[in-house]
């Protein structure tokens, strides 16, 4: 192998790991679109700012001295909460009616939260402070740093603890239930409401984990963070399948990995691009998503 | 203060987005298909017009037919965007259809953005003043009538049957995608429309005025006077384009928070009111009309 | 006896569930026909697959001779079926009027640009249109209620609207989902007797789905039997009625 190629084994291997830094912070956010999408069948565009508020949240707290390990749980309470005054407030009236009035309503959320935001903190970048310093380790040419050390590892045990919620707990099992059929559910007994909340709280506590993670990472928060990387977490979650939860950590990790390797190996400016791009194609190829399920129906 | 050269601009203003609001009302409310990249077509008809006039255009040319040409360039161009757009897209169910929209509007913002011909990111600028508001208004009269007459005839209904079942209305023998991707073509080409006129009038465009929160605004002006109502889409267009006007009179604070005021007159529509003012109905055909032939 | 509309072994399988098993169907052009069973039986989804709604997974659909079985409906409908449908689905917010100009619209020869300008043409194709649409009213005693909106109609009428609607297609069979459902005795009689003087009156084959048994042993010359998909009887009413399998399916099933 000559010293070029070597060099390029190399690069692609930085691509792959910083994609999959960065894909699992997509993944984090896109498993609560898919959970919200799963049980209600609404695209909670104003996901994207639960994240915004856990960063947020999380800068305060740690702004406050708090250690990061406090700062974390707590920012995603603070988005979850959020999440459920908003489901209680504002989409539990509206379920009855069109998903389109819904999806609206959900646009609508969006753009107060962005903008409440932008008015009450400024719409300026914020130095989100170190939390832990950071510190770079390298594995031959591959430079990894402690802060994507901890997204990953982040990352692992909250989807090892949300599969351990989903699948393992009583809960859990009315999720799954109130997601393949609502009205089965209740009529099971299940209290779908409580259930519904539950889902957007965990949701959201998620999406805020990943901002804290996100300001660490690029030692910036902003009112607008959630627009942009809400959407591509979106992406990420139709990509893999929305509704199924795999598919969103799948998803996410696509993405994340796709973009690094439109900015190692094409034009950068294009990075967001890439994200509809994908979108686009998924919907027009297979709605369904890598791990959805395939129905295809002549009408 | 010079009252014109204050409302002139203004209502110019107005009368683009009187334009887009009623473009985007034949798609979302007439045809009943949820887009939400419609600042996307917008742009389209603004950048050809642009270039048009600042690339293209004959000296020699009067001013008002460089503008017509420069119209005609932009609606074709808009509606190319909208068949690439609309093919796809449509046949995908509601909520998917309006992200896919949403994607493709962004899309060719970003485009644009990298397209540094047309001035990139940093904005086109010289564009030639030939808008004003005698063009754009009659553009606009040509636009309604235009509207109204497709809507009476069985093209219209056939739309507007795809709004109120679309099995229904394929099991009635009607090509749906057909004529949804018309609505959508239709709209898309008076968007870009409004973008030449729009380009011509302010000569100067920057892909940040064609960003998703402008698809929003629009989207916001017709469910305000009513998805379905071409009425609804005039006055929630004029409306939504003289409010931040009031605003601003109200006090720099009061402006400030503008977007935090429409975001809530969306979701209040939404919970109390989503028909908006007019519904799906026209005011002045209902009760200046009463139908000889079934009018709407 | 001539096909005009045949149904050959259809069979619709919705993933695990076997829905619709090999049904068969023979319609001669002025045939009046009736497919009845218990709740769940197939019946709507036999419609479905003849109007093109599924797509069967196995079996074929011909039309007048021609097979339509992967044609989308409006094609299906265009070559001269069409339907009415169990849940009554009319344009709601469209006028009676409307409702039934619709139904003209694929047989309507001008284009756009005419439509917008207004020409003559295009007044001439829709006031023949309105004159069509109106006798088509009168026959459905809804002449005087051509302005309303169809969701200001009372059932019963909307349910005739949808009748005359599907008739505007000019259609060779009419497929009748359900078109006695919700009304009282003596609308179903009324309906009984329209059902046969529209059958008489335009030449057509009618086949229809329906529960209520006065209706259908009235009106149907011949009737299919379907129990979980599946063809149990077939025959005039006569032969139905005493056929111990129909029988037993209506009351040993639990419906």
């Amino acid at each position: 192998m000559t010293e070029q190629t070597s060099y390029f084994f190399w690069d692609l291997g930085q691509y792959l790991l910083n994609g999959i830094a960065q894909g699992s912070i997509y993944a984090l956010v896109a498993l609560g679109y898919t959970m919200v999408y799963g049980i209600i069948r609404l695209i909670n565009f104003a996901h994207g700012e639960f994240y915004m508020v856990g960063a947020f949240v999380g800068l305060f707290l740690i702004q406050a001295h708090l250690p990061f390990l406090i700062a974390l749980p707590l920012a995603m309470l603070g988005s979850g909460l959020l999440a459920v005054m908003v489901e209680r407030l504002v989409y539990r009236p509206i379920r009855k009616a069109g998903k389109i009035q819904a999806l609206i309503t959900a646009l609508g959320v969006s753009l107060l939260l962005q903008y409440l935001g932008q008015n009450l903190l400024g719409a300026d970048p914020r130095p989100f402070p170190d939390a832990l310093e950071n510190k770079t380790y390298m594995f031959g040419e591959l430079m990894i740093s402690k802060i994507q050390i901890i997204i990953i590892l982040t990352t692992v045990i909250l989807m090892g603890a949300l599969r351990y919620l989903v699948m393992h707990t009583k809960i859990g099992k009315a999720m799954r239930a109130t997601s393949y059929n609502l009205e089965a559910a209740e009529l099971m007994g299940i209290d779908t409401n409580k259930v519904i909340s539950f889902t957007f709280f965990v949701g959201a506590a998620l999406a805020g984990a990943a901002g804290v993670l996100v300001g660490m990472y690029y030692n910036t928060v902003e009112p607008m963070m959630g627009l942009i990387p809400g959407l591509k977490a979106f992406v990420a979650a139709v990509l893999g399948g929305i509704g199924v939860i795999p598919g969103a950590v799948l998803g996410g990790l696509v993405l994340g990995v796709a973009e690094n390797l439109v900015i190692g190996f094409w034009v950068s400016t294009y990075r967001d691009a890439i994200a509809f791009a994908i979108l686009i194609i998924i919907l027009l190829i297979r709605p369904a998503g890598l791990l959805g399920r395939n129905t295809r129906e002549k009408v | 203060m010079d009252l014109v050269s204050y409302f002139g601009p203004l209502l110019q203003n107005a009368g683009v987005f009187i334009i887009l609001a009623l473009g985007l009302n034949l798609i979302n409310g007439i045809a009943g298909q949820f887009s939400l990249g419609h600042a996307g077509f917008w742009a389209v008809g603004a950048y050809v017009g642009a270039s048009y006039g600042a690339f293209f255009a004959p000296a020699f040319l009067p001013d008002f037919v460089n503008l017509l040409i420069s119209n005609v360039l932009g609606i074709i161009a808009a509606s190319i965007a909208g068949v690439l757009v609309g093919v796809p897209c449509l046949r995908l169910r509601g909520d998917y259809l309006a992200i896919a929209t949403l994607g493709f509007g962004e899309i060719i913002r970003i485009i644009i953005n990298n397209l540094d011909v047309v001035g990139g990111p940093r904005g086109f600028t010289n564009i030639p003043h030939w808008s004003n508001l005698f063009w754009i208004y009659l553009w606009v009269v040509l636009c309604i009538i235009m509207l109204a007459n497709l809507l009476r005839g069985t093209h219209g209904r056939a739309i507007i049957s795809i709004r109120e079942d679309e099995i229904a209305a394929a099991a009635m023998g009607i090509n749906t995608t057909k004529y949804k991707t018309l609505a959508f073509v239709i709209g898309a080409g008076m968007a870009g429309l409004a973008g030449s006129l729009f380009a011509h009038a302010q000569q100067f465009i920057h892909p940040s005025s064609f960003s998703f929160m402008w698809s929003v605004i629009i989207l916001l002006m017709i469910i305000l006077g009513g998805m379905g109502s071409m009425t609804g889409a005039i006055v929630g267009a004029v409306f939504l384009t003289f409010l931040p006007e009031f605003l601003r009179l109200c006090g720099e604070t009061v402006s400030e928070w503008r977007m935090v005021i429409y975001s809530l007159l969306l979701i209040l529509l939404m919970l109390l009111r989503p028909q908006g003012i007019f519904g799906k109905h026209e005011f002045n055909l209902k009760r200046l009309w009463p139908s000889k032939g079934g009018a709407k | 006896m001539s096909v005009i509309l045949k149904a050959d072994a259809l069979t619709m399988r919705f993933g695990g569930l076997l829905a619709v098993d090999k049904f068969c169907m023979e319609v001669a052009p002025t045939d009046l026909l009736g497919i009845i069973g218990p709740n769940g039986a197939g019946k709507t989804t036999v419609f479905n697959m003849l109007t093109g709604m599924y797509l069967p997974t196995e079996g074929r659909v011909s039309l007048l001779s021609e097979d339509v079985t992967d044609l989308y409906p409006y094609q299906i409908t265009q070559r001269g079926l069409s339907r009415t449908f169990q849940n009554i689905r009319l344009f709601k917010d469209l006028t009676v009027l409307d409702n039934i100009r619709l139904a003209g619209h694929f047989r309507l020869r001008y284009g756009l640009l005419r439509s917008i300008l207004r020409t003559k043409s295009f007044h001439a194709e829709e006031d023949q249109l309105i004159s069509e649409a109106r006798e088509l009213l009168k026959i459905f005693g809804l002449e005087k209620k051509e302005t309303l909106l169809a969701r200001n109609l009372p059932y019963g009428e909307q349910r005739r609207l949808e009748i005359a609607r599907a008739l505007a297609i000019h259609p060779k069979v009419l497929l009748l989902d359900e078109p006695a459902a919700g009304m009282n005795p003596n609308e179903t009689k009324e309906l009984t007797a329209l059902i046969r003087w529209v059958r008489d009156h335009f030449k057509i084959a009618i086949v229809l789905i329906e529960h209520d048994m006065a209706l259908v042993m009235n009106v149907c010359e011949r009737i299919y039997v379907l129990d979980h998909g599946v063809e149990i009887a077939q025959g005039t009413p006569a032969q139905i009625q005493s056929n111990p399998a129909v029988i037993e399916a209506y009351l040993g099933a639990s419906t």
